[in-house]
Order: C-alpha cells, then sequence, then structure tokens
C-alpha cells in the first residue's frame, strides 16, 4: 500500500515538475503584421530580419519573463483587407499582447482603429505618415516621422549645396508620398526656397520622361522627390536619360533611402540626397556589432528598415519585462517609459507616443552605389 | 455572448462582411453580364457609394438607412447619365470605356480635397452589421431569383444568347441595358457603402481596376446562370486567401492555380445550373 501510494504521489510530483517547466518555456508571443509578398515585400523582408536578429539576442540573454520571447508573423501582401484580417486574427486568435507593424501608413490606418479597439498596444516600426499615433492611445511608432527628418536634409541641401530653386515630383496616389509631399511642401516654404513647378505621378508608373522634360526646361537646382523605391528609381533612371546635369540632385523622402535604389538605378542614382535616421556607416559599436550580425546572418546589408525594427524589438522586449506581465494594459504603460539606447542613437517615446529624439538623424547621398555622409 | 463566440466573431469579423459584401457585387456584375453586356464599371459605382455615404455620415450625420438610400442613388444617377452615351458600345469597347470611367473617378478622388486625396477618409464610424449586410443580400438573391424566373428572366437570357434576334423578338434593347445598369449601380454603391461603413477608412485605390477585375472574376468563377453562381464564386475568392494563409510563401501560387484549373474545367463556371422558368413546359403533357 505504502509504496504504490508513495509511486502515486511521486508520479504526480513528477507531473506538477514537468508541467511548471513547459509553463517557464511556453514562450510569450507577439504579433507582427508586415508585407512578406507581393510587390512592396522588400520592406516587410527587412523589417522581419531585423525582428529576427534582434530576437536571436534577447533569448540569448534569457527572453522575458523566465520565457522565450516568440514572434507571430502574419502577411498582409500591402493589402489594408489582409493587414486587418491578420490583425483579428492576432487579436482575436492568437490573443497576443502587443502587435509589430504594418509595414505602410496605409495599412496602419486600416488596423490601428482595431487595435484600439480591443486595447492592444501597436508598434509601428516603418509608417512614417502624419497622423498615424493619433488613430488611438494604444498606438506607438518608433520610425521618425518624415516631418522631423525632411526639414533637416532640405536645410542642409541648401546650407551645403546652395539649393535655391527646386522642382518638387510626388506620387499623389499613396498616403505615404503624399503625406511626405505635404511634408516637403511646408518645409520648403519654411526655408524660402522657390518651386518652380510641383509635378505628380502613380506609384505604378514607368514613364516619368514628360515630368522631367517639363522641368528640364525649367532649370531647377535640385528635384524634390517624395516616392517609393519603384517609382523613385525610375525617375532617377529617366532623369539620367533626358540629360539633366548630375549637378541637379535629387533630394528623397525616406522611401528613397534604401539600398535597393543603387541596385535598379545604378549609376543614375549618384547624387540623391535623402535624409535617415539611421545609417550604415555610423562608427559607435553598437551600430558596427548590428551591421555585422546582420550580414553574418543574411548575407547582405541592412537598410534603415532592418534598423528600426531591430531597434524596436528590443524596446518592446524591455517593456515587455519591466510590465512584468504579458498584459497589454501593462505593456502599453511600460512601452511609454522604456528608455533605449540602440543603433539609432537615444530612444523614448514622447506623451504622444511618437519617437522622442531626433538627434540622430544624418544626411547622406548616393555615391558609386553606396550612401555616405554628406560632407 | 459566450467568449469563445466573440473571439470567433472578432477574429473572423473583417471576412464574414467581406463575404456579404462582395455577394452583393458579385450580383452587381451578373446583371449586366446576365445581358451579355462587359462592363467594367462596378468597382466605381462601389467607390461612388462609398465616398458618398462615407462624407454623409462624418460630414452631415445622417441617419445609416439614409445614407444607404443615398449611396444606392447617386450611383444610379452616375449610371443613367453614363448609361445613355456608353450603351451604345458593345463587347470589349463597353468594358474599356467604363475601366475609363473609372479611372477617371479615381483621379478625381485623388486629387479633390473634399476625398481626403490619396490619404482617403478615414475615422468613418461603424454603423454596418451582420445585419444590414446580409439582409441585403438575401434581399437581392430573392428578388433576382423571381426575375430570373419571369419574363424579365427570360428576355435577358435572349439578349446574352443573340442580341439581334431578341431585339427582332421586340425586346426593348436600350431599356433593358439601361435598367441592367442602374440596377447594377445601386446594388455596387450599396456594397461600397457597407464596406466603408465596417471598415473605418477608404481610399481612392481600393476602387481601381484591380477591383473591377476581381468583381468580375467573382462572377465568372462562379457562373452566370442564375444569381447564385457569381454569390458562390465571391464566396471562394474571398475565403481562399484566408483559408490558404497556413501556406504563407505559397498561399498566391495556390490561389492562382485552383481559379486557372476552375476555369480551365469548368468553363461555364462553378454553378452552370440554370434556373427554371415560371410557366415553362416541363415536358409532362397537359
Amino acid at each position: 500500500m505504502i509504496t504504490r501510494r508513495f509511486a502515486l504521489a511521486a508520479a504526480s510530483l513528477a507531473a506538477m515538475v514537468y508541467a511548471g517547466a513547459a509553463a517557464a518555456q511556453t514562450p510569450v508571443t507577439i504579433g507582427a503584421i508586415e508585407i512578406l509578398t507581393g510587390p512592396n515585400n522588400k520592406y516587410g523582408v527587412a523589417i522581419k530580419n531585423g525582428f529576427d536578429l534582434a530576437l536571436e539576442e534577447v533569448n540569448k540573454a534569457g527572453g522575458v519573463l523566465g520565457a522565450p520571447l516568440a514572434i507571430a508573423y502574419e502577411d498582409s501582401a500591402g493589402n489594408k483587407d489582409q493587414a486587418l484580417n491578420a490583425a483579428r486574427q492576432l487579436i482575436g486568435g492568437k490573443k497576443v499582447p502587443l502587435i509589430l507593424g504594418p509595414t505602410l501608413s496605409n495599412e496602419m490606418f486600416a488596423v490601428g482603429p482595431i487595435a484600439v479597439e480591443r486595447k492592444i498596444p501597436i508598434v509601428g516600426t516603418s509608417t512614417t505618415a502624419n497622423g498615424i499615433t493619433a488613430i488611438g492611445p494604444y498606438v506607438f511608432r518608433t520610425s521618425l516621422p518624415e516631418s522631423d527628418v525632411v526639414p533637416v536634409t532640405l536645410r542642409t541641401a541648401k546650407e551645403k549645396l546652395g539649393v535655391k530653386k527646386v522642382a518638387v515630383m510626388y506620387g499623389n496616389d499613396d498616403a505615404f508620398t503624399k503625406s511626405g509631399y505635404d511634408v516637403m511642401k511646408a518645409a520648403i516654404e519654411k526655408l524660402g526656397l522657390e518651386t518652380v513647378t510641383t509635378e505628380t505621378f502613380g506609384g505604378k508608373d514607368t514613364d516619368f520622361s514628360a515630368q522631367l522634360t517639363k522641368i528640364k526646361s525649367l532649370n531647377p537646382d535640385a528635384i524634390v522627390v517624395s516616392a517609393l523605391v519603384e517609382a523613385g528609381a525610375g525617375i532617377l533612371l529617366a532623369k539620367k536619360a533626358l540629360g539633366i546635369p548630375d549637378s541637379v540632385r535629387v533630394i528623397g523622402g525616406n522611401g528613397l533611402n534604401s539600398p535597393q535604389v543603387p541596385l535598379v538605378a545604378r549609376e543614375a542614382a549618384d547624387g540623391t540626397l535623402v535624409g535617415s535616421p539611421w545609417f550604415i556607416d555610423k562608427p559607435d559599436a553598437a551600430n558596427q556589432k548590428f551591421v555585422a550580425d546582420y550580414k553574418a546572418k543574411y548575407n547582405m546589408d541592412p537598410d534603415q528598415f532592418a534598423a528600426q525594427a531591430y531597434d524596436t524589438l528590443f524596446i518592446v522586449a524591455q517593456a515587455i519585462k519591466d510590465a512584468g506581465a504579458p498584459n497589454a494594459e501593462k505593456i502599453r504603460d511600460a512601452l511609454g517609459k522604456v528608455k533605449h539606447n540602440g543603433v539609432m542613437g537615444p530612444f523614448s517615446f514622447t506623451p504622444d507616443r511618437d519617437p522622442a529624439d531626433t538627434s540622430g538623424v544624418v544626411v547622406i547621398e548616393m555615391k558609386g552605389g553606396k550612401f555616405q555622409i554628406l560632407k | 455572448m459566450p467568449e469563445f463566440l466573440d473571439d470567433f466573431l472578432f477574429t473572423y469579423q473583417t471576412l464574414i462582411y467581406a463575404l456579404g459584401v462582395n455577394g452583393l457585387l458579385a450580383l452587381s456584375m451578373y446583371v449586366v453580364l446576365a445581358l451579355g453586356q462587359l462592363s467594367l464599371g462596378q468597382a466605381a459605382f462601389m467607390g461612388l457609394g462609398a465616398y458618398v455615404s462615407a462624407l454623409l455620415t462624418v460630414k452631415l450625420g445622417l441617419p445609416f438607412p439614409l445614407v444607404l438610400l443615398a449611396a444606392m442613388l447617386a450611383p444610379a444617377l452616375a449610371a443613367l447619365c453614363v448609361g445613355a452615351p456608353t450603351l451604345r458600345l458593345s463587347g470589349v469597347y463597353l468594358a474599356l470605356a467604363t475601366i475609363g470611367l473609372g479611372e477617371v473617378q479615381r483621379i478625381f478622388f485623388i486629387n479633390s480635397e473634399l476625398t481626403g486625396g490619396a490619404l482617403g477618409l478615414s475615422g468613418i464610424p461603424t454603423k454596418g452589421g451582420l445585419i444590414s449586410i446580409y439582409g441585403s443580400l438575401a434581399l437581392a438573391l430573392i428578388a433576382f431569383a423571381f426575375v430570373a424566373r419571369s419574363k424579365i428572366g427570360r428576355a435577358m437570357e435572349a439578349m446574352r444568347e443573340d442580341e439581334l434576334a431578341a431585339g427582332a423578338l421586340g425586346v426593348d434593347l436600350p431599356a433593358y441595358k439601361l435598367g441592367a445598369l442602374v440596377v447594377s449601380a445601386m446594388l455596387a454603391g450599396l456594397a461600397g457603402a457597407l464596406n466603408a461603413h465596417v471598415s473605418s477608412f477608404i481610399s481612392p485605390n481600393d476602387y481601381g481596376f484591380d477591383a473591377a477585375v476581381t468583381i468580375l472574376s467573382f462572377a465568372l468563377l462562379g457562373g452566370i446562370g442564375s444569381p447564385f453562381g457569381p454569390v458562390l464564386g465571391a464566396f471562394i475568392l474571398t475565403l481562399l486567401p484566408e483559408v490558404l494563409r497556413p501556406l504563407a510563401d505559397y498561399k498566391t501560387v495556390v490561389n492562382g492555380s485552383i481559379i486557372v484549373l476552375a476555369v480551365i474545367f469548368m468553363p461555364r463556371g462553378l454553378l452552370a445550373w440554370r434556373m427554371g422558368r415560371a410557366g415553362a413546359a416541363t415536358g409532362r403533357p397537359k
């Protein structure tokens, strides 16, 4: 009898210990919605790479709350409805306490209200349009909005290159490029630059010769462009083909700040000027380590989207640790207080859940297929 | 409501609403295809309904039923205006003209301050729901089922098979064509309004050429022998991307292959069955 009872007790004890160990090993899963397929997937994949790299480091250092951290990825394919479905899957099905992404501002305008309705914090790492965090008190972003970056770029161009007359081109059918234009227009007016013409194009256009021929005849000092990678590279190629001199710089927004641009536009991309919250050759040790690790893991250079994602995951992991439990409300409160020193420089959130520090912005120019700091 | 049901509804809410809205759009395509007309203006009518309804709700705060009515009347009016000149066209020329109209409207939305330009309209309050969406779909289906069995349905089928012969038999071709276009526009406008009031955000690119082709594919996949075919097609094409979500990267490939196979092996649509006719001879001796 005694032995049998003892065996039973031992067995149940073992079961409890095993269950306890399993509970400790159940990962804390957060969600991420990114563009992993389709024409804009270069952004989503870079962001995913950045998350995964940081995730490895977080888990190597012991994870969060005594358990590993995990990310459940959902693809939005750049489509608003699929992004919505993904968010609903993550919140209602997988019950994640926090969502990273989505990739595009347009998608955030659709998904943000759902997260706010369910009181789940959502952190955009690449949503730079105006009004993102105004969606509601659970919407954060770690990417500097264009309104913080573009004025720095234009002021630098004015001071260092003597730009006075500019032509403006923007994609008018996309929330990101349109709001980029709004910021450029405001900055141009504030700096007292002259706008000789404002031309528009569609995000899927491939022929820009009409707009650029007109711009050529007006002789601007620079062309200010708000475009995503494809259209932006097309504009650079057309500018070269039409014989607009290299001294006429293309000044871009965040969309042109990508190593993909020279891959398409080749030497036509030289001279392109953009402002960036992060730069690959930033000399600090944290950044050097990030770039080396990223190259080792993915066999390519990181871009700013990967860098922003990399920092964001550390910020989020810190918030989960500070919250003490994988609870959406606690994580949201903790996020507001996180201070992080990452590859983009010092980071904290403003009370409106935007990045507080803009000191990391550098103006860079394309030379021989690579960005370097503008001298 | 039990928690698991609440979670289920929350998780699949967008999908459940999209099924109903796309069903309505498929019916709006069915009305014109049933006459043998290839019009691709449905996405534009949907956009017009969506924008009109969203503006009325956001700026004027009108009650929802009134907003829905306006969202049906505005595209109907537009259909009347553009119908007269464009219905003289047929086949691909009509398709081209209606694509053009859709593009004109899209570019108007992009450039107009009132409609918020490329940023679209956000913060549209949620007013639609299961009842308004599936109620509309059920009503439209029942109405079409009756029409398909009636004299009008027979005239429509006659026009689809041979317009010249139908005309010679005394079918009033222009009246039928214009009527179908107006009904189609009203349904698309209703679908647009319902969609705008459950998804809180609309932008001009939601109603472009891609949307027009998607709506056409609903009807073609389902088959246009009866109004039920297009709705089935819409349900399948809306569900597929979500059902295939676990396949991740292979999702688009499998999705595309299924559609191609369906079109190759079932050229008349998945539901090739035709509606019976009221008063038709059944083969039994009278």
